[in-house]
């Protein structure tokens, strides 16, 4: 195990080289390229403003008050983009293996590299869309605050990677092996996308008397729920999230990583034999 | 002696037979492992109980028929199929000639393609910058070629590409696997002078191929695996012997075989045309003409 994380370690320059062959490819054969990784969030964020924030006009819920700096359009931009990060490596990540199998047939490199290499490429798309964000911020006149900053940003990008890790572990695994799973992570990623208080802040479940008891607990239970919450910290203090929320995303990041990888290795001998 | 470079010990490795499509999740959740595409569940083995070692220097010829795990047994020692038995230690960096268009992406022009497929084989960038030049003339690219996409690069193209990037790599391990059938004539010659150059450097080749005038130009030694199963381990030409032999003594069984199938068929339809003689007289003697053509 030690000696795996050792080579997988020895090997980063090649996730390196995944990442950047990727990039290059995407962005190469469109003319706006780069562009790109801007306009669809935007796109995304004026089609949810429009709707959840322009016709249904109701009490939207933004922590700290619909009047706090930066307002619903910030909120939602500021959970559109990691969630965009989440969503490609999701829907990637049962071919992260597959599409990748000549390499892998021939090459020895520690097989981790590859879905490894999806949730870096999408992070790093992520960093690209930062400027995005920003012009945001000033436009809105959004605000942070030094523990926005410095605990709730890192913490939420840490928790995110390895929890994203694990699940493209797992996925893509297991789907070499059984392709149900490209159907599945379909239906996960609109599901997950309500229920992780991306565009509907979570006191509209939480505080909401509609809603049972156990279904709260059950809405608590998802790990992006604290992940996109920390997201949103950074710029509502308000929204940050409490110790229940927190260790459920701090655990279910732990255990989606050991579950994944244990997963990973337990199939690799014969996901070797089916590529 | 010095360390063995490669070990491989009863190496063996297990395939599910028949396993003609994956099972759905849903047959899993309902039937569990009652309904399983392969009832009869016996296991495959394209390889068992092969060991031997190979000395630093040693070119080994693999020989054997079609389907035996030759490219399996390489694959073994390349590293990118676990064994279910055994291990197989290599000492020192692998040089892949498995397949040579491996790992180029078709919208990358050829000259990033070398330098991504260099550096994923470990090359560090400044050997590839100093190299591009002879990789480029080596794989005799037209003008303006290497910086095209390689989606327009014909396939012989494209592996005579692979070739000159691969026979760069100053691994001490090559694994070559019929790569070399390749190309046209021009080309394949340089390619033996290339391999003859890279082994000249004390360096280990294990070559699989069908080809008895390769193997017995670069091979000093030979394993012939026949069965699953290591038959062999002599010199190269030993070796060919015996795999030549088996071809031959197999080729008259199965020739001894289609003689029986045939004598029995004339039979059978002797037997026809008489029952169908007695039936029918009129016709019976044009129908047994027929079959007989």
């Amino acid at each position: 195990m030690a000696s795996r994380a050792l080579s997988v370690w020895q090997n980063r320059q090649v996730v390196g080289l995944l990442v950047k062959r990727d990039l290059k490819v995407k962005y190469q054969k469109s003319i706006l390229g780069y562009a790109w990784s801007m306009l669809e969030p935007l796109a995304m964020a004026g089609v949810y403003f429009f709707v959840f924030g322009l016709i249904f006009n109701t009490n939207r819920g933004v922590p700290g008050g619909d009047d706090a700096p930066g307002g619903y359009l910030l909120f939602l931009i500021s959970g559109l983009l990691p969630w965009l990060w989440f969503s490609t490596a999701l829907n990637e990540a049962p071919k992260a293996l597959i599409s990748q199998a000549k390499l892998i047939t021939t090459m020895k490199v520690p097989r981790e590299i590859f879905p490894i290499a999806v949730v870096t490429r999408g992070f790093v798309d992520y960093l690209f869309t930062w400027p995005v964000l920003l012009l945001f911020v000033f436009a809105l006149s959004g605000r942070t605050h030094l523990m926005g900053l410095l605990v709730w940003l890192p913490l939420a990008l840490l928790v995110q990677y390895a929890f994203t890790l694990g699940v493209t572990f797992l996925l893509a695994s297991v789907n070499v092996l059984v392709r149900d799973v490209e159907r599945v992570v379909r239906i996960l990623n609109r599901v997950l996308f309500y229920a992780s208080a991306i565009i509907i802040p979570s006191g509209m479940v939480l505080d909401s008397d509609s809603f049972p008891q156990w279904f709260k607990v059950l809405y608590e239970l998802n790990p992006l729920l604290g992940i996109f919450k920390m997201h949103h910290a950074v710029w509502y203090p308000a929204d940050a999230p409490n110790a229940f929320i927190l260790g459920t995303s701090i655990g279910g990041a732990i255990i989606a990583l050991a579950v994944g990888y244990w997963t990973f290795r337990r199939l690799e001998t014969s996901v070797l034999k089916e590529l | 002696m010095a360390e063995p470079v490669i070990e491989a010990e009863n190496l063996g490795i297990r395939f599910a037979v028949n396993r003609r499509r994956k099972r759905s999740l849903r047959e899993m959740f309902i039937h569990g492992t009652k309904r399983d595409p392969n009832p009869t569940g016996k296991d495959f083995w394209p390889l068992r109980n092969v060991s031997f070692s190979v000395g630093q220097g040693e070119c080994v010829g693999i020989v054997g028929k079609n389907g035996t795990g030759k490219s399996t047994l390489l694959k073994m020692i390349a590293g990118v199929l676990i064994p279910d038995e055994g291990r197989v230690t290599v000492r020192g960096k692998v040089a892949p000639l498995l397949e040579l268009r491996a790992g180029f992406n078709d919208q990358l022009t050829g000259r990033e393609n070398v330098h991504l497929v260099g550096s994923l084989h470990g090359m560090p960038p400044e050997t590839i910058e100093e190299k591009f030049g002879e990789i480029v003339e080596f794989a005799n690219l037209r003008e303006g070629y290497i910086d095209m996409p390689v989606r327009h690069y014909s396939s012989g193209m494209k592996v005579r590409l692979g070739f000159a990037l691969i026979s760069q790599l100053q691994h001490p391990v090559m694994l070559v696997d019929e790569v070399l059938a390749v190309g046209d004539k021009a080309f394949r010659k340089k390619c033996y002078e290339a391999i003859g150059r890279m082994l000249e450097n004390n360096r280990t080749m294990v070559l699989v191929s069908h080809n008895e005038g390769d193997l017995k130009r670069f091979c000093d030694r030979g394993l012939y695996i026949k069965d699953g199963a290591l038959a062999l381990d002599a010199d190269i030409e030993t070796s060919l012997q015996a795999y030549n032999d088996d071809t031959k003594a197999e080729a008259e069984a199965a020739k001894k075989r289609a003689a029986k199938r045939k004598a029995a068929e004339e039979k059978k339809a002797a037997e026809q045309q008489q029952a169908a003689e007695q039936e029918k007289p009129a016709d019976g003697g044009e129908q047994g003409g027929g079959q007989a053509a």
